[in-house]
């Protein structure tokens, strides 16, 4: 076995884990939360905020980082999607709406520093900044050629277990028949008697803090926290993810992050790395244009 | 505010002074005109920064290589540009909304990553070096330009071809069994909005001293700058995507005293204006295009299509 | 009270009007300056990708021209200095510069902060015969070709930071001086100017010191792992990575680099010389070597006053950008004062402005300061090393030549 087979499998987790959220909002609402990016850099900086800044412990700093991330969904749907559904605006607003949103997150922690006004969200602007050495237990054992690192190994079962209980949660109780209902067809949803707005809010706060949790996984694992991570690092190659796997397919969301982990690090050892930069697009492109509903969309009716 | 005094109260100086500034939303104009007829004919499509990139890199190496004048530099970006909308637009036009708008944005990464910044030719990273910009004097090019390119879009979107374009948007089906070749309409558009980003790319590159493969030029940056300005203005008038580009491309200079937070408002500006204004700045309908079946659309009425 | 204040007003009309009689006797008169202002516009990345760099120069900047107006001014005229935020984007970089330049009527620019902005930038202010002094870029093509690939120079640009076409072969030929490493990898960032350009001096040096390059691996800025690029490095058992990129990365890099067990020697540029990076890498970074125009501990006493006074303004340490920001000030203001200004005609005083800037001699925390004939920095230049715990260690003094 090679590292980069690792390096493949671990990025894939967060790819993975990232684009749950992703997919699960698109599934429910056909919408694209280009919030969702932003959410991810939130709940890394206000998990690093706390424990640095405010000198809370790291479990409990993950805890709160989770939760603020929910609440965001929250406000994603009051703020950006609900007042457009109101308006009865077209979809593509809501791209508007959360870009909108996203705009104003990155800017509130690039602008956090000493002194600001955000500074008691964050003060290292938007330099880059990792959890010291020691918050969590994070050894590293050198297996032949293999090195492996505790917080990067630690991300693939969590990832796995995460999205086993959401597919369970989707697949086999109440709440998740509703959101299947109204993924379906929300207007018949609402005739036989669910809240359609209570499900739609209740879909934003479990992506978000899935979201959220991704993001702190990739700080605390990337040693690499700074306004831009969302933005730069998994927006687009999100959508590349769940195109990959089918759009608002949840285990396809999985598969799909593992596989443009695999394409990408694939196409560096096998092409180099000047060829690798285009490929994951290349194969997005390629994806979309042969087989639309993604490797997991066969049936594109039912999506979640 | 010393913006919009200073506008009101000395134009003159203001002209002078603001020569870059007017330029670029001149040609942002461009580039919203060339997101308007996608969207007119009811296709998502976020390829613009791609063929902006085709047709400035196209224009700046001819020039650099051949010296050949400027007319036929844009013109050989303008084709090229079309050439590839044409082979980009017979995969990905079966594509719907949001698909569509993924897929673009696979073409113009891969395009960008992929091509422009591995090609010893293009610079790579290094970018590309102008050797006959024209910053300042260019805007008038710019404005004749602007000028003629919305008056040909007015003219098509009043024409048959707008007729058909807005009978797709508003139901495909329908508009498939009145007879109208919709692969064929869609197409036109797709290449014509090509061509404009083509266009817009080329003139942009004239006035530039670098040429920058960076994402705020020709990456998802700038396919969803350009989105908003279609979004924002309105995408049922020709007009509303240029009031979309003044609008987005001012608003640093607009809200010059928010300073660092700039960001933060406008954000908020962008949430305002879809909130209240879901159908645009500009005009009523057109906003109908990736509606899943099941969102009530009551309020949005787009022109008619005859 | 009313009749008072117009009293007064006539007696400094009058005390004015003296002063611009005899100023313009036509000799040196430092009088003339007394009262005026000398308008200075900086054009810097406050916000967006270069806001890592940009505050640094600002807080450089606002700290020289608060200690020049305290202390009487530029022969007793006061400097206004503008920081005008160019958000990180090139075209919005170029339309501040317009605004400076024609409306502001700025005597003098600076900046922009970053490489690709500067491009736009510094020909514009060239074809409009505007002074610019660049503070942080120090990319290929700044000086004094700034409308390369025309070989022209451009008469009105000049900078103070240190270009990379020094300071990479500089760092590059210490070490092989110093251990004789035979092999090296080169991770560059292929999708920014800054990187790519230190990218490309590299690979144009390493074989003047029989360093064979076994490979040069390219990745973009907006990669969420960099750890398959590290892995191929490492994979090849080079005794040199070569690290050239802005922001975090280069610790990043240095990290993984150090987890997957590569215990051999980092070599960078310019990203690598800042407190945030050392400290960013901690351990893993410890020796990692540049070459920097600036580094806290260095021994000129103008470096001291300036450390002292940046302490006490701002309660932190300065950087280098801290310290290029500084000078810049200072230079610009040592060439206004032997400029022989008239505060009336503009496009003159511009072109007093830039002959005066290319006499500058005068010591700042960079050192002994002069521009070349290609109006780039003769300055010292220190060969630092990373001290593991986010500052910096000095391992050779290369004094201009």
């Amino acid at each position: 076995m090679d590292q980069q087979i690792l390096n493949a499998i671990f990025i894939g987790s967060i790819y993975a884990l990232f684009a749950v959220g992703y997919t699960l909002v698109f599934g429910v609402l056909d919408i694209l939360n280009l919030a969702h990016s932003a959410v991810f850099m939130l709940g890394a900086a206000v998990t690093y905020s706390l424990v640095v800044n405010h000198g809370q412990a790291f479990w409990l700093a993950c805890i709160v980082g989770v939760v603020v991330s929910g609440v965001m969904g929250l406000v994603i749907e009051h703020v950006c999607l609900r007042p457009l559904r109101r308006r009865k605006a077209p979809p593509i607003a809501a791209l508007i709406s959360t870009i909108g949103l996203a705009l104003i997150i990155v800017a509130a922690i690039e602008q956090g520093q000493t002194g600001s006004f955000f500074a008691w969200l964050w003060v290292d602007g938007p330099n880059s900044v990792a959890f010291p050495a020691g918050t969590f237990p994070n050894p590293t054992w050198h297996v032949g050629d293999l090195t492996l690192e505790a917080a990067k190994v630690a991300i693939i079962p969590i990832s796995i277990v995460l999205m086993l209980v959401l597919g369970y949660v989707i697949r086999y109780t109440q709440v998740g028949r509703g959101l299947r209902a109204v993924a379906e067809n929300p207007r018949a949803a609402q005739l036989m008697g669910l809240d359609v707005d209570r499900m739609i809010s209740l879909t934003l706060v479990i992506s978000s803090a899935l979201g959220g949790l991704a993001g702190i996984l990739f700080g605390a694992a990337l040693g690499d926290i700074n306004p831009y991570i969302g933005r730069d690092n998994v927006e687009v190659r999100g959508l590349a993810v769940i195109v990959l796997g089918g759009m608002g397919s949840v285990p396809g969301a999985v598969v799909g992050g593992y596989l443009l982990g695999f394409i990408e690090v694939g196409a560096l050892v096998a092409l180099g790395s000047s060829a690798r930069g285009g490929v994951a697009f290349a194969a997005l492109f390629l994806m979309l244009v042969l087989r639309p509903q993604g490797l997991f969309g066969a049936q594109l009716r039912e999506r979640i | 505010m010393d913006f919009f005094v200073q506008l009101f109260t000395d134009p003159v100086a203001f002209w002078n002074s603001h020569t870059l500034l007017i330029a670029q939303i001149g040609i942002n104009s461009i580039i919203a005109s060339s997101m308007f007829i996608v969207l007119f004919s009811g296709q998502l499509s976020l390829a613009a920064p791609g063929f902006m990139a085709i047709g400035a890199y196209t224009a700046v190496l001819m020039d650099l290589y051949w010296h050949t004048p400027l007319a036929l530099n844009i013109a050989a970006g303008v084709v090229l540009a079309g050439a590839t909308g044409v082979l980009v637009g017979l995969p990905v036009l079966r594509l719907r909304g949001v698909f569509l708008a993924i897929a673009t944005i696979g073409f113009i990464e891969a395009l960008r990553l992929g091509v422009i910044l591995n090609l010893p030719i293009t610079g790579e990273g290094l970018g590309l070096k102008n050797v006959n910009p024209d910053p300042l004097g260019g805007i008038y090019l710019v404005l004749v330009s602007l000028a003629v390119v919305l008056f040909l879009v007015w003219r098509l979107t009043k024409g048959r071809l707008g007729a058909a374009w807005a009978a797709i948007r508003q139901d495909e089906l329908a508009a498939l069994s009145q007879g109208i070749n919709v692969a064929r309409y869609k197409m036109i558009a797709f290449v014509l909005s090509a061509v404009l980003a083509g266009f817009g790319g080329a003139l942009e590159s004239h006035l530039q001293t670098f040429i920058d493969p960076g994402d705020q030029q020709y990456g998802v940056t700038r396919a969803v700058q350009v989105l908003s300005f279609a979004v924002l203005g309105g995408s049922g008038q020709f007009l509303g995507p240029v009031v979309g580009a003044l609008v987005v491309t001012s608003l640093p200079w607009i809200f010059l005293q928010a300073q660092n937070y700039i960001n933060v408002v406008t954000g908020l500006f962008l949430i305002a204006v879809i909130v209240f204004r879901p159908q645009g700045i500009v005009g009523r309908g057109g906003l109908a295009i990736i509606r899943p079946w099941w969102w009530p659309h009551r309020n949005v009425r787009a022109p008619s299509p005859g | 009270m009313k009749r008072l204040h117009l009293v007064s007003w006539l007696a400094a009309a009058l005390v004015v009007a003296a002063c611009g009689s005899t100023g313009g006797g036509g000799t040196s008169n430092t009088n003339s300056y007394s009262g005026k202002t000398i308008k200075l516009g900086a054009i810097l990345s406050i916000t967006g990708a270069g806001g890592v760099y940009g505050p640094q120069s600002r807080d450089g900047m606002n700290l020289a021209v608060k200690q020049i107006n305290n202390s009487g001014g530029v022969n007793g005229a006061q400097i206004a200095l503008t920081i005008n935020d160019d958000a990180s984007l090139q075209p919005q970089s170029a339309q501040v510069a317009q605004k400076l330049i024609q409306e502001e009527q700025d005597l003098a620019l600076l900046g922009p902060t970053l490489s690709n902005s500067a491009v736009a930038v510094h020909p514009l202010a060239e074809s409009l015969k505007t002074p610019i002094l660049a503070v942080s870029t120090t990319g290929i093509n700044i000086v004094p070709n700034c409308n390369a690939p025309s070989t022209v120079p451009c008469k009105y640009v000049f900078r103070d930071s240190l270009g990379e076409e020094t300071a990479i072969p500089d760092n590059i030929k210490s070490y092989a001086a110093d251990s004789h490493p035979s092999t090296g990898v080169l991770l560059v960032a292929q999708d920014d100017k800054f990187s790519s350009d230190g990218g490309t001096i590299v690979q144009k040096t390493v074989g003047q010191y029989n360093i064979n390059l076994l490979k040069t691996i390219k990745f973009n800025k907006a990669e969420a792992d960099l750890s398959p690029y590290v892995t191929q490095a490492v994979q090849l058992k080079p005794d040199v990575i070569f690290i050239t990129s802005l922001g975090n990365i280069p610790s990043k890099i240095m990290t993984e680099a150090r987890k997957q067990g590569w215990t051999g020697q980092f070599l960078g540029g310019n990203g690598f010389n800042t407190a945030t990076v050392s400290k960013a890498a901690g351990d893993a970074g410890k020796g990692a070597r540049s070459a920097s125009a600036w580094y806290l501990g260095n021994t000129f006493p103008s470096n001291q006053d300036f450390v002292t006074a940046y302490r006490a303004e701002y309660n932190k340490d300065p950087d280098q950008f801290a310290a290029q920001g500084y000078a810049a000030i200072k230079i610009l203001a040592d060439a206004a004062k032997r400029a022989n200004l008239t505060f009336t005609d503009l496009a003159g005083d511009r072109d007093k402005l830039r002959a005066a800037m290319e006499s500058v001699n005068i010591q700042t925390p960079l050192g002994p300061f002069q521009f070349t004939s290609t109006h780039d920095v003769k300055q010292t230049v220190w060969v630092i090393a990373m001290d593991g715990v986010g500052g910096f260690t000095l391992v050779h003094q290369i004094n201009a030549s």
